[in-house]
Order: structure tokens, then sequence, then C-alpha cells
């Protein structure tokens, strides 16, 4: 696994990479559920 | 083209060299040359990242595949966020900690030298012969519709870019691909925007999304668990993910972008950058060409794409029988208008359905006219497998955009190849010196040479990728060969990297011979199974992986090699 150090910067965004991470999952989920909608909408 | 078109091209061309090479002034040593000095910010980055994946084959063939077929090729970015995390969680920290210059080198630390050196071959096998197609398809698709020579086109992208990579690296690759991913983006909205504005009176953006909705062009989420099927939901979220983690994490060409951050937070921003962006991209990008294809409903789209096979049909075919063709062709466009119009008009009253039927069967009646002008052109000699979506867009761009846009849309065209070639050059070169050239030609240097030696090896692999594109009309099927060979150790490849980073039971002799155990799977796997070829990274990745801790298992305890 990845060594376990301290981070070289200051974690910029919603305090920890954690918090990044599970808002870039967020997104995904977000995205394909608007693309879902748009392939599924009666235009 | 007309002249004002001729001279955004032109002016493009030359800014661009010219601020690749004031971007990459004060090179020293082969990390400014090869890492921009381990000193650029996530947002460049991750533009160049952005830039160096979207090439222009991919620009002007997505918008041409949504023109034919639709949307569903989105799937295949819906597991480049998955990847992103997956890869910030795992190699990035090892590749940035352990300061390497190449992905492979890593391999040394954690197994041996020769899984190293197979590695970086493979990867500079594939990629200097698929740089050659990179290059020459685009080239081929511009020659045609500029009226150029195809050597023209390839040395003006291919000479162009080599001028500044070997002047300036990779700080010139990522500011220039900084500057060519804002051309691209600009290209986009301008070209959706066109679109929009084009369509006629009275005829709505909802009309022209439900027009394309009713031929299935708008759908995206195919749940089909067929292995066989192309583009599901699927082989998007699964094996898109493991295609998008062999490309970000062990190609050198991506690697070498994220290395150059200043920090490891930059390096991961730059990636998670692309997380977020490159889905709705994409989905922008195949939004237009839907939209071109509803364009060209109310205006007469030519008896064929390509102008060159078009000018063969129109030589070599009876008049008689072109006259028939032709005149099916325009009634079967002129019959398609009317049958959109009325279905914009009455889709929402009583009957609707009826309209939409109508509307259905004159566009199968289009496309059984378009296919009796292909097969006019292969009695006329044309090529028998003949395909001109690539053509699309940029027949489009040339017919229909204002004089200026048009050579914008086309700087685009050449802004997208040029990104991706550079980064190109740049990474073979690094995996030449750092991998092959420092450890078995000349181990004790200085950094002048080694500087020398970099822009050599950058104008070698140049020069090599203007020779295989300028060959490649003659290549075809070598190169088919070498793309499909180079399908077969992509996911295998990757199955190292998991090895070197999920496991520290994995021995130096697993990983290499796991590495071939999963080349032949796939090669099983492409051979004897319909499974589409999305897949081909999953098989490969999963077998190397267990094959490799089985050979480790079973094998000879040899001493466990660790990162530095």
């Amino acid at each position: 696994m990845a060594p376990r150090e301290p981070e070289d910067d200051p974690v910029p965004i919603f305090g920890s990479w954690t918090n990044i991470y599970v808002a870039v999952i967020a997104c995904e989920l977000l995205s394909l559920a608007l693309i879902a909608l748009f392939s599924s909408w009666r235009f | 083209m007309t002249s004002l078109d001729w001279t955004v091209l032109g002016v493009y061309l030359i800014g661009i060299t010219a601020f690749g090479i004031w971007a990459g002034r004060g090179n020293q040593r082969m990390d400014d040359f090869f890492l921009a000095g381990r000193n650029m910010r996530w947002w460049a980055v991750g533009l160049s990242v952005m830039a160096t994946q979207i090439s222009a084959i991919t620009f002007i063939s997505t918008t041409g595949q949504a023109y034919v077929d639709g949307m569903r090729f989105l799937v295949v970015y819906f597991g480049l966020p998955i990847a992103m995390v997956l890869l910030c969680l795992t190699l990035v920290p090892f590749f940035y900690r352990a300061r390497v210059f190449t992905a492979y080198e890593y391999l040394e630390r954690r197994f041996d030298s020769r899984t190293r050196s197979l590695t970086s071959l493979l990867f500079q096998l594939q990629r200097g012969l698929s740089m050659g197609v990179t290059l020459y398809a685009p080239s081929l698709v511009l020659s045609v519709i500029l009226g150029l020579s195809e050597a023209t086109t390839i040395l003006l992208m291919g000479g162009t870019t080599i001028g500044y990579v070997i002047y300036g690296g990779n700080k010139s690759v990522i500011w220039t691909d900084v500057v060519q991913m804002a051309i691209i983006w600009f290209g986009i909205f301008l070209c959706l925007g066109v679109a929009i504005t084009q369509l006629p009176a009275g005829f709505s953006l909802r009309d022209s999304l439900a027009l394309a909705q009713s031929t299935g062009r708008l759908r995206v989420m195919n749940t089909s668990t067929d292995l066989t099927a192309p583009y599901t939901l699927w082989s998007g979220l699964i094996a898109g993910t493991f295609l998008m983690l062999s490309y970000f994490g062990c190609d050198q060409s991506q690697v070498q972008r994220y290395l150059s951050g200043a920090s490891l937070t930059q390096s991961r921003l730059s990636l998670l950058f692309n997380a977020f962006l490159k889905v709705p991209m994409q989905f922008l990008i195949l939004l237009t060409g839907v939209l071109v294809f509803v364009f060209y409903h109310f205006h007469a789209p030519p008896l064929l794409w390509n102008a060159a096979e078009l000018r063969r049909l129109e030589r070599a075919t009876p008049p008689a029988e072109l006259a028939r063709v032709r005149g099916d062709f325009e009634a079967a466009h002129a019959a398609r208008t009317a049958a959109a119009e009325r279905f914009a008009r009455e889709r929402e009253a009583p009957g609707g359905d009826s309209a939409r039927s109508a509307y259905l069967e004159s566009q199968r009646a289009f496309d059984a006219a378009r296919g009796e002008v292909v097969a006019a052109l292969r009695r006329a000699g044309g090529p028998a497998d003949y395909n001109d979506t690539n053509y699309i867009f940029p027949s489009y761009i040339l017919a229909h955009l204002p004089s200026g846009l048009a050579g914008l849309v086309i700087a685009v065209i050449f802004a997208a190849a040029m990104s991706t070639l550079s980064g190109e050059f740049n990474s073979l070169a690094t995996a030449t010196m750092v991998d092959f050239y420092q450890r078995f030609v000349k181990t004790d240097a200085s950094d002048a040479h080694y500087l020398f030696a970099s822009r050599v090896a950058t104008a070698l692999w140049g020069g090599f990728a203007c020779v295989i594109a300028l060959q490649a009309g003659r290549l075809g099927s070598a190169i088919e060969v070498v793309n499909r060979f180079g399908s077969y150790f992509y996911g295998s490849i990757l199955g190292v990297f998991a090895l070197a980073a999920l496991t520290p039971k994995a021995s130096a002799r697993g990983a290499f011979y796991g590495l071939f155990v999963g080349m032949a799977a796939v090669a099983a796997t492409s051979a004897f199974t319909r499974i589409h070829f999305l897949w081909y990274n999953v098989v490969g990745a999963v077998s190397v992986f267990a094959a490799g801790l089985l050979i480790s298992a079973f094998s000879a305890a040899e001493p466990e090699r660790r990162e530095a």
C-alpha cells in the first residue's frame, strides 16, 4: 500500500483527501444520474 | 477555406510554435527538460493531461460517430473519475515520492531491472507506432478537406510540434497544451452554439433533441450484461475504469504529465480536475455531433463526405447511373426534411406517433439511398470498406461555419493533434533516455550531454512518427497488427503495477512471467471469443495479477526488493 507519510502540502479543500475523493465520486454519480435522465427524457 | 481561414490557421501555427519555444526556455538539466523542473501547478498539469488524451482523431471521429451512431460512446469515459481516485490513492504517491522520471523506473525499485526494461520497451514499441497513426489519421482527413497533400499536413503538424518540443521539452509541452486546451474548449462551445443557431426557424432545440431521440441517438445507458455488446453501462464503469487506470497510471505519456507537479497535492489535483471535467466535455462533443445530424435534415449533405472519393464516383460512374443515384439521394433527403418538419409540428398532438413512424421510415429510406451511393462508389473502384465518418465534422465546418471561424475550428483540430503528439514525443524520449541510454549507453555523463542527447532522442522519435505517418497508407495492415498487439499488453502492464503497489507478496519473477501470461490470456480472449475489446484490459490485468501471485507463491524464494 502507499507509504504513510505526512502530506507535502495542506489539503486544499473539504478538510481531508477522503472528503475530496467522496466529492469526486458523488459528482460522478450525479453526472450519471443526469445523463440517464437526459437519455430517457421525452423531449 | 477562405483567405481569412488560412490566415487564422497560419497565425495559430506560427503563434503556438513561438509560444512553445518561449515557454520552454531555461532548461539546464534533464529534470527541467523532462519534468519541467517538477514545478508546475495543478491546473496547468490538469489541462495538459486532458490535452494529451484528446487527439485530433478523437475530436473529429467522436462527432462523426455521434452523427452516425449516437451518444453511447460516452460510457467509455464513465470509469475515468473512479480511476483517478484509485490512482490518487495508490500509484501517484508511489511515483511522486520515489522521484522517478518514468513509471517503469518504479518497477525496478519494486521488482528488478528486466521488468523495468520489458515494460518500458513495450511502451515504446506500442506508443511509437501508434503515434504514427495519431499523426496520419487527422492528416489524411485534413489533406482531403483542405486540398493539400498528405505529406504537407503531416509535416505541418509533426514539424511544428517537433520544433518546440526539442527546444523546450516538457515545459513547452505543458504550456502549449494549456493554450491548445483553451482553444479546444472554445472550439467545442463555438461548434455547439453554431449548430444550435443554424437550426431552421420554427424548429427548436427541443424538437432537435426529440428528432435525434426518435432515432436512438440520445441513448447512452444500455444496462445489458452481455460482454459482447459494445458500450454498455457496465463495460463503461468496469472495463472503462481498467482502461483509464492503464492509460493514466501506466502509460508514460500521461504519468510524465503529473510527475511535473510542484508537489504530490498538485499532481493529485491535476488528475481530479480531469475527473470532474472529462465526462461533461465528451458529452458536449457528442451532442455537437448529434446536432450536426439534425442540421443536415435541413441542409443538403454531400453524396459522400470524403471529397476525394466523391470525385472518383463522379469521374468513374456512367452519367445515367450517377444521375439515378443522385436523384434517389436528393429525393430521399427532401422526403426526410418534410417528415422531420411534420414530426416537429405533430409530435405532441394526438396521432403524433404516426408522424414519428413516418419520420423513421424516411430516415431508413435516406440510409438506403446513401447505401446505393456507396455501392455505386464500389462499382467505380472505390474501397470495399468505405467509411467516411471522420469526414463529416470537418466537412460541416468548412461548408457552414462563417469565414474565419472555420479556420479557427480547423486550428482546433490541429491543436488536438499537436497536444497529443507533443506529450508522446516527450514521453518516448524520456523512456529511451532514462530507461535505456542512461543505464546501458552512457552511465556517467554531464547534464549538458544528457540534455543534448534528450533533444536528439526527441528529434528521432518525432522523425520516426513522421516517417510512419508518411508510409501509413502502405503499412495499413501492419499498423493494425501492432495496435492489436498493443491492446494485448495495455491491461497486462496494469496488472504488473497492481502487483507492485497492492501486495508485498509478489516477486520479480511473478511479475515478469505474469506479464506474459496476461498477454497470452488477452490474445486467447481476442482469438476465441467475441468479448468486446473494452474488456481486454480487465482480462489482462486480472490474469497478470492472479498469475503473478501464483508464480510468486510457487517459485523459489528470492530476495525481496521494496521501494527505496
